[in-house]
């Protein structure tokens, strides 16, 4: 779950409530679903909530939902926009990370936490819907340290920046042609580019934050921290992502920005870029930073985005204006709301539980009868079908006002046939003085074989000449279910048989009275490619005794008290198993059928295991006594 | 008069004009001393015996005690070394001496400290000196040593012996020694004459078909003494709350579910609208598998279905999700992270088991299990698997219990009065349902009850209204909700138990589940 650290200061500042004391903010937020889990150690609130609503990621955000928790707001509120006068151009772009948005915000305070605020919501954005910025990255730049390319035609001139860089940046704008003065003047809107493109990772070069040294891209990756963080993102890659202004290469998305257009408190105009798999996504990023920041004082202007004819992705030749800040509506029917919520409610209110939750509504007459088409503001990410309108309703009315009911259906309830036969087993077991465990099924070779005394499968080529199928009648010995870069080397595989559990049960309470008659009836699972998930798994059933008398002639009492019980006719021929004494080993037939052994087990095995007195032990397949 | 043997024997031998001990009375009666306790005891209380209790000092020597006996004090070792080495005239190396003394180990610093305790010389500065005059030949607490393994007590100085316990060499326990001497009526008694009655200790066959028993006495026993230790079998702790659950479920109305441990993640998360770049879908939480690695199967239709739910969403004004979908991850195999694999496969009609498990022609596994027509309730209680760290409450395997309802027009209000009949069966009261997010049920809840010992506040389960998106691609056009929580948590709320791995797994504490109280 995402942890956002608050100011709670901050908080009252931007809803305006400065008598709200610490506990009463807590209360309201817990309202909210976000928890108070703690002081940070700059006396803020670190505050859990359901990765849902992104949009509270930041102070901003909180203070938001706050406002319309409070009632201070209604409605679906959408900020102005400026027109645009910047453009990224989108050229020759990486085909594994096509798209790119970004915005201009202006008038910007950054000083007391503001900046450490838009930072925190940058981390927390990446970490969430940008997916650890695979999907989508935020690059915030001080925009008066950009030198746009200028984009008006000239003659002669290419407007294509230079993107080897070293551009002496005098030359772009700052002595414009004389002709194209007046144009300028009147018209300066789009006036000036960046271009997200790529670069050469061993040729193109920048200064990156957090370092003094030009590096090219590789270096960035090799030896700089973000680098080595975030550098497996553009592994693959033969062009790394870049950008560049008319100085030259400033950031190298989603890695790192260059140090050139690093923001400060100081900063006032920031130009963001956002780069990314995913159109929706980065805009929809972009959109949650332009709300934060505008709730800040800033003014959002819109960039182009234009993306050139040949450009990678879906919007090749197209230009988009970003932020785009445009809502989106989604029509629910009144019954859905009513039957969901189990309650009746006139229009009225559902128009004004609509509004406490930030959203429009408005009441509509369609084919199945009174609906509401509800706007969404662009920042709700979370809102991807009706029915989650219908939650923010409940929420808005509170759901804990709602009055249970037990549901008026009847049906007819029962066990499933395999879990009666194990209980059935499980009480026999039980009554024959066994203790009944329960032990993980993650397991590791050498617990599952090994200590067994038997060699894992396919440990051993087999030798020349010897083409016989792997012996499929040895209990335990077959090709095991494997775990994919196992976190511990405890458990690497799902247990084959049940046995040696017990055994390690006997071995970590070697301290404990005997004796200790230990049963399981529990999972084990083999590979089976017959099966639908190429795994057979099955329900087995061991038993071991652990006492001075424990012998043979002892467990195969029980066995033949438990084949009684079930009404199965038990033979025990003799048979070879390296976790059994020789000569003291036999399978278990159960009405003719081979599903188990029995023994006593080997010096050898115990010894693996620490213990210092005789076990003799079974294991068969439950389902042998349906 | 007619007595049971044992008491006509300790009534002979007891006297009548001074107290004897009960052992030498026993060993007189030729009675174990047990035998002769009981039988003065029940004289006594028929007034045919005085007995009488005085404690006593009872003085074992410890296993070093015993070897000093034989061989000498550590200290008289030292001094004889340290006049070898001529320290009687002046001070000598400490290390030359210890090793001509023959001491190692700890008895080099019993023999330092009781050197210089019991003044044969000086110690300091890493070198020793040796008092002529001490005389360790005529130790008091050597003495008392030799005394007390001679059985000759009283010749040993008590302070001696009180340094001896210190040193650890000698036990001192309190013992009670009951002694009897006959009364006047027992007297009387013997007088009269006192036979003895025949006693059985054990009933037989032959006694009771012989009709003999009518003419014997029974042995009376000590029935206040302890038995021996009967170990006993008891089913699992956590078996048993699975147990509850369930019954408490079917009683409800649920009918339990069964299926595989190892499935497709489209079974454990495509078919619950997670999406694919889900960061709980990396390894990272859930066990992914070497091998094998991939179901051989999916039902094609609803592979679609649910591909298109991902990518554009369900109904007019349904997005889905703006992410990557692609099969081969969905056909990809892990540990279930949750049994709700066995919920989209009973809701999509299609069989858990077997080669077909995957086609959409193979109907079900289970007979009773098809298209489902609602209304329905269905549960497990079954194990899951999450990538954790293994601490006192997180296991890497755990048992979820999971039940669903399908009805018509389902309501929030349903789904309380549902979880709240179930809770209170486990005497978890004040439901309180905390709107939460899931990516497969809206509205969802955290269900939070409080605890029924500690009255605390506590998290129980997670629920919520399965969304379009997970029902409309499974075929399934009325509403479900469901729930889950962890059966581990259930037991430990409870039973109050503080780390779940003494009940849990192969570190289990057997004693604990041998020991633990039956709820009922």
């Amino acid at each position: 779950m995402p942890v956002v650290d608050v100011d709670p200061d901050e908080l009252r500042y931007l809803t305006g409530r400065d008598g709200k004391d610490d506990d009463e903010l807590k209360s309201d937020l817990f309202d909210l679903g976000l928890e108070f889990e703690g002081w940070t150690e700059d006396d803020e609130f670190q505050l859990e909530f359901a990765p849902d609503r992104l949009d509270r990621l930041s102070v901003e955000g909180v203070a938001r939902s706050l406002r319309y928790h409070y009632g201070d707001d209604r409605g679906v509120y959408v900020p102005n926009t400026n027109s645009p006068e910047w453009t990224i151009r989108v050229e020759d772009q990486p085909a594994g990370r096509p798209y790119v948005t970004g915005a201009v915000v202006r008038g910007l305070d950054l000083s007391d936490g503001a900046l450490e605020s838009l930072i925190q919501l940058q981390e927390k954005l990446h970490a969430t819907m940008g997916r650890k910025r695979a999907k989508g990255a935020i690059g915030v730049h001080d925009l008066t340290m950009l030198k746009g390319t200028d984009l008006r035609p000239t003659d002669g001139e290419s407007d294509t920046p230079d993107l080897t860089g070293g551009q002496d940046p005098t030359e772009a704008s700052e002595e414009p042609p004389d002709e194209l003065v007046g144009d300028a003047a009147v018209e300066p809107v789009g006036a000036n580019a960046i271009t997200y493109a790529s670069a050469d990772p061993d040729e193109a070069a920048f200064v990156p934050l957090e370092s003094d040294a030009e590096m090219t891209p590789n270096e960035v990756i090799r030896n700089h921290a973000t680098g080595q963080a975030y550098g497996d993102l553009v592994a693959d890659f033969d062009r790394v992502p870049a950008i560049y202004d008319a100085i030259g290469l400033f950031s190298f998305p989603p890695v790192i920005n260059g140090r050139r257009t690093e923001v400060a408190e100081d900063s006032r105009d920031l130009f963001i870029e956002l780069t990314g798999t995913d159109q929706w996504t980065i805009d929809h990023m972009c959109s949650i930073v332009c709300y934060a920041l505008e709730a800040r004082g800033g003014t959002i202007e819109r960039v182009n985005v234009e993306y050139a004819d040949d450009a990678p992705g879906e919007y090749a030749g197209k230009t988009l204006e970003r932020p785009d800040f445009g809502t989106r509506t989604k029509t629910v029917s009144k019954d859905r709301i009513e039957s969901l919520l189990g309650v009746d409610l006139e229009p009225e209110e559902i128009i004004d539980y609509a509004e406490r939750a930030g959203l429009d509504a408005k009441r509509v007459v369609t084919d199945g009868g009174v609906a509401f088409e509800v706007e969404i503001p662009p920042y709700r990410v979370d809102v991807i079908h009706p029915l989650d309108i219908v939650d923010d309703i409940g929420r808005a009315l509170g759901f804990n006002s709602l009055e249970p009911t037990y549901p008026d259906v009847s049906t007819v309830g029962g066990r499933h046939d395999r879990s009666v036969l194990e209980d059935a087993a499980r009480d026999t077991l039980v009554g024959l003085g066994f203790e009944d465990l329960l032990n993980f099924h993650m397991t590791n070779e050498a617990e599952n074989f090994e200590r067994m005394g038997l060699s894992p499968p396919g440990a051993t080529e087999p030798a020349s000449g010897d083409n016989s199928e792997p012996d499929d009648s040895l209990v335990g010995l077959v090709e095991p279910v494997t775990i994919q870069e196992p976190y511990s080397e405890d458990y690497t595989i799902l247990r084959t048989w049940a046995l040696p559990s017990l055994l390690m049960v006997l071995e970590n309470n070697t301290h404990r009275r005997y004796p200790q008659d230990l049963a399981e009836i529990g999972l084990a699972a083999r590979l089976d490619d017959s099966e639908n998930t190429g795994v057979a798994e099955h329900r087995t059933v061991a038993g071991a005794l652990a006492r001075t008398d424990a012998s043979y002639e002892n467990v195969k009492a029980r066995l033949q008290a438990i084949a009684e019980a079930f009404g199965k006719d038990l033979e025990t021929p003799a048979t070879a198993h390296p976790t059994f004494i020789d000569g003291r080993a036999a399978d278990i037939v159960l009405d003719g059928e081979t599903v188990g052994v029995i023994g006593e087990v080997h010096p050898a095995v115990l010894l693996n295991h620490d213990l210092e007195l005789p076990v003799a032990a079974f294991e068969f397949r439950l389902d042998a006594l349906a | 008069m007619k007595r049971p043997q044992a008491q006509v024997a300790v009534l002979q031998a007891a006297d009548p004009d001074e107290s004897r001990r009960i052992d030498d009375v026993a060993e007189a009666a030729k009675l174990k001393p047990e035998t002769a306790t009981r039988a003065a005891f029940e004289l006594g209380d028929d007034g045919l015996l005085a007995v009488t209790e005085e404690p006593v000092e009872q003085y074992t020597l410890t296993d070093e005690g015993t070897q000093y006996v034989f061989e000498s004090l550590p200290e008289q070792d030292l001094y004889e070394a340290t006049i070898d080495a001529g320290a009687d005239e002046g001070p000598v190396g400490m290390g030359q001496v210890i090793g001509a003394s023959g001491l190692d180990g700890g008895a080099v610093d019993i023999a330092l400290s009781n050197y210089a305790r019991k003044g044969y010389g000086e110690i300091g500065s890493g070198e020793i000196t040796a008092d002529p005059d001490a005389k360790p030949g005529q130790d008091p607490e050597m003495y008392a040593l030799e005394a007390v393994a001679d059985d000759r007590i009283d010749e040993a100085d008590p302070d001696a012996l009180a340094q001896l316990e210190r040193r650890g060499l000698l036990d001192v326990r309190e013992e009670t020694v009951r002694s009897v001497q006959l009364t006047e009526d027992g007297v009387a008694a013997l007088e009269a004459g006192v036979e003895a009655a025949e006693t059985v200790d054990q009933l037989t066959a032959e006694l009771l078909t012989s009709g003999e028993w009518e003419d014997v006495e029974f042995t009376e026993y000590n029935v206040e003494a302890d038995a021996e230790d009967v170990s006993h079998g008891t089913e699992h702790i956590l078996r048993q709350t699975a147990n509850r659950v369930k019954d408490t479920l079917v009683g409800m109305g649920f009918r339990e579910m069964e299926g595989p441990h190892v499935d497709a993640q489209f079974w454990i998360n495509d078919c619950l609208f997670m999406p694919q770049d889900h960061p709980a879908r990396t390894h990272w939480d859930q066990f992914a598998l070497e091998q094998p690695d991939e179901i051989t199967a999916l039902p094609e239709d609803l592979l679609d279905r649910v591909r298109s739910a991902h990518r554009e969403g369900v109904g007019p004004d349904g997005e889905g999700y703006h992410s990557p979908w692609e099969e081969d991850v969905a056909r990809g195999l892990d540990l279930r992270g949750h049994t709700t694999s066995l919920s989209m496969r009973y809701l999509s009609g299609h069989r858990t088991h077997g080669p077909e498990a995957g086609s959409s022609e193979s109907g079900s596994a289970d007979p009773a299990i098809g298209e489902l027509e609602p209304p329905q309730r269905f549960f497990s209680v079954e194990k899951v698997y999450r990538n954790d760290t293994l601490d006192p409450t997180h296991l890497l395997e755990f048992f979820q219990i999971e039940g669903w309802v399908m009805a018509e027009a389902l309501s929030v209000r349903d789904l309380m009065g549902t979880f709240t009949e179930f809770y209170e069966q486990f005497g978890i009261t004040d439901l309180e349902f905390k709107p939460h997010y899931n990516p497969y049920t809206e509205p969802s809840f955290e269900l939070f009850g409080t605890h029924p010992e500690t009255g605390a506040v506590v998290e129980v389960g997670n629920s919520g209204i399965f969304r379009e998106e997970v029902l409309s691609p499974l075929g399934v056009d009325c509403d479900v909700m469901a729930w889950g929580l962890s059966l581990e948590r259930l037991l430990m709320l409870m039973y109050g138990f503080e780390d779940i791995r003494d009940v849990h797994g192969t570190l289990c504490d057997l004693e604990l589940l041998r020991t633990t109280e039956v709820l009922h």
